[in-house]
């Protein structure tokens, strides 16, 4: 109970700090004066500015903490991480055709929804491909990960010579790749929890399924597990998670593979404990590095990819080095 | 009382035949052990026993039904398949796996805690260890306590204890047997002298056929169980049906095929 108590605190301290973090600073005391309805300018530009993006940040961190959760527990892998199945590539595809491409469709639009079609597309490719070049285990689904992986960075790479004809345009592209939260407006966040609440569920409902492969896929399939199926179903649910996370934050490296490690060693390694603190985690993680990104370089902002990456990897190493093998 | 069945059944993979037109129908209840040489496809006679492998043709019958019709999570509950090696791939309290594996039971079937279910076996000093601290005797107990969790009425046993000490192994087969009081156990034994031990019926099986199946005590006579081994018995008349000693060899041995 401690240990959830726990996390709760270090989500809800991380969003305060999210709140309060940013070029300016605004003490815990003004974060409550917007909160209680002030009109005042600098209440509603927190009010419309930095709360929506806080949420979304603390959102997308949880829904990369659960599928970084479900990849690892499908694959039975300690490196899977959330974008393995070509998610990252597919929505680094979708997003530069969005921003390139003369489509004609407003751009706030078509970003989102070519990142998302992108990440899950790609995963439905790779799934597909799989299927096609031998079967749906786990080693060919990796395998065809790595090529369609492959191939749309390939895609991508020419798009970005091809297209881009002044090179305003080609750091857009490689700032999206690098990870950054849009500012949603609050209709987008009430969307974004939306998704992140079904797909937090769906992961959390895959939990027992992902504790009976964990005993390897014999004693699953004598378990009753459908492993197949199971591992299809699985796959997409994650990437699902992985492509809302993706529409709104870009690509954000590092936390949903650190993510269900910290919280393996905080809750043991069942999963339908590991999916909620994760969750938890990767919320928390992502909120305060997004607060880094908006208050480090004041005016600018650093890339939130750059920032977990960074801070995540040897934080990660260290905490790697210090304790047992799961 | 529970029934099963293999009804014609034959595996082929990669082009080889592994199981030919196996036919044999489990006594119940009963206590069975499979036996014959290495790659006469006894393992795999089991797993398509358990559901884990679709035979190429024939049909497992169990309960007057075929297998691929009964639902996965219904057969998960009817049949507890005990593999020959067992490694979690995350390092879980043992407690855990038990909670884990009693997630099988369905409907009717008797809901017990993982605690009472580690008591039954006596491993509750255990239920905090996790996976990587257990030895190999405790391992096996754990394993047994896991397939058996759910109580299933058939119980089907991969080579269970092949690498225990004689100790471990002798409690672990008397346990394993005992199902066959009032159940299906069906057993893959490696080692003959302990198979005639535990088990009342053999079913041997030789190149994937079966040559020889029925109460332990007329298989044990036939000349057919030294032709598969490629071995003379001698066969002991001390107590009763105990030991077979492998004699000397013959022709070139077993590799004669």
């Amino acid at each position: 109970m401690r240990i959830w108590l726990s996390l709760l605190a270090f989500v809800l301290c991380s969003v305060l700090v999210g709140v309060c973090a940013g070029h300016t600073w605004a003490s815990p005391a003004s974060v409550a004066r917007a909160l209680s309805g002030d009109s005042s300018l600098h209440s509603m530009l927190l009010l419309q500015w930095r709360f929506p993006r806080v949420v979304a940040a603390a959102l997308v961190g949880a829904l990369l903490g659960v599928a970084g959760t479900v990849f690892q527990g499908v694959f039975r892998n300690p490196l899977a991480e959330p974008y393995l199945l070509g998610s990252a590539g597919g929505a680094a595809l979708g997003a530069t055709i969005a921003l390139l491409v003369p489509i004609g469709v407003p751009q706030a639009w078509l970003l989102p929804a070519l990142a998302f079609l992108g990440a899950w597309g790609a995963t439905l490719l790779v799934v597909g491909v799989s299927r096609a070049a031998g079967g749906l285990d786990i080693p060919t689904l990796l395998l065809s990960g790595v090529a369609v992986a492959a191939v749309l960075a390939a895609l991508r790479s020419f798009l970005m010579l091809a297209l881009s004809d002044e090179t305003v345009s080609l750091q857009v592209v490689l700032s999206w790749v690098l990870g950054g939260m849009q500012t949603p407006s609050w209709n987008g966040v009430g969307l974004l929890l939306v998704v992140a609440v079904l797909a937090i569920f769906a992961c959390f409902r895959l939990a027992p399924g992902l504790d009976k492969l964990g005993l390897g896929e014999q004693m699953a399939a004598a378990y009753g597990l459908r492993v197949t199926r199971f591992v299809v179903l699985a796959v997409l649910v994650g990437s699902a998670a992985v492509a809302a996370s993706v529409t709104v934050g870009g690509l954000i490296g590092f936390v949903g593979l650190a993510a269900p490690h910290i919280a393996r060693w905080s809750v043991g390694p069942m999963h339908r404990l590991v999916v909620p603190a994760s969750a938890a985690i990767g919320s928390g993680v992502v909120t305060l590095a997004d607060a880094i990104a908006r208050s480090a370089l004041p005016p600018a902002e650093i890339p939130l990819g750059l920032i977990t990456a960074l801070a995540g990897g040897p934080f990660f190493l260290l905490v790697l080095a210090r304790s047992r093998r799961w | 009382m529970v029934t099963l069945a293999a009804e014609h059944i034959s595996v082929v993979r990669a082009g080889r035949k592994l199981l030919d037109d196996v036919c044999v129908a489990f006594a119940s209840p009963g206590a069975t052990a499979i036996i014959g040489p290495n790659g006469a496809g006894k393992s795999t006679l089991l797993k398509t026993l358990a559901g884990l492998l679709a035979p190429t043709s024939g049909s497992v019958i169990v309960d007057g039904r075929t297998l691929d019709t009964i639902q996965a999570a219904h057969r998960a509950a009817m049949i507890g398949y005990m593999p020959q090696q067992f490694e979690p791939h995350w390092d879980i309290q043992l407690r855990d796996l038990v909670r884990i594996s009693c997630e099988r039971a369905v409907g009717s079937q008797g809901r017990r805690t993982p605690d009472d279910i580690l008591a039954a076996h006596r491993i509750e000093a255990l239920a905090e260890q996790r996976w990587s601290t257990l030895s190999g005797g405790e391992r096996a107990r754990a394993l047994l306590s896991m397939v058996l969790a759910v109580d299933p009425p058939i119980l089907l046993a991969d080579e269970p204890a092949a690498s225990l000490d004689p100790g471990y192994r002798l409690e672990l087969l008397q346990k394993i047997a005992e199902r066959g009081k009032a159940g299906i156990c069906v057993t893959v034994m490696h080692d003959i002298d302990l198979a005639f031990r535990f088990f009342d019926q053999i079913v041997m099986l030789d190149a994937g056929r079966v040559v020889a199946s029925g109460h332990a005590r007329d298989v044990y006579e036939r000349t057919v169980l030294d032709d598969a081994f490629g071995v003379n018995f001698v066969r002991s008349r001390k107590g009763e049906l105990r030991l077979i000693n492998p004699g000397f060899l013959r022709g070139e041995g077993p590799c004669r095929r």
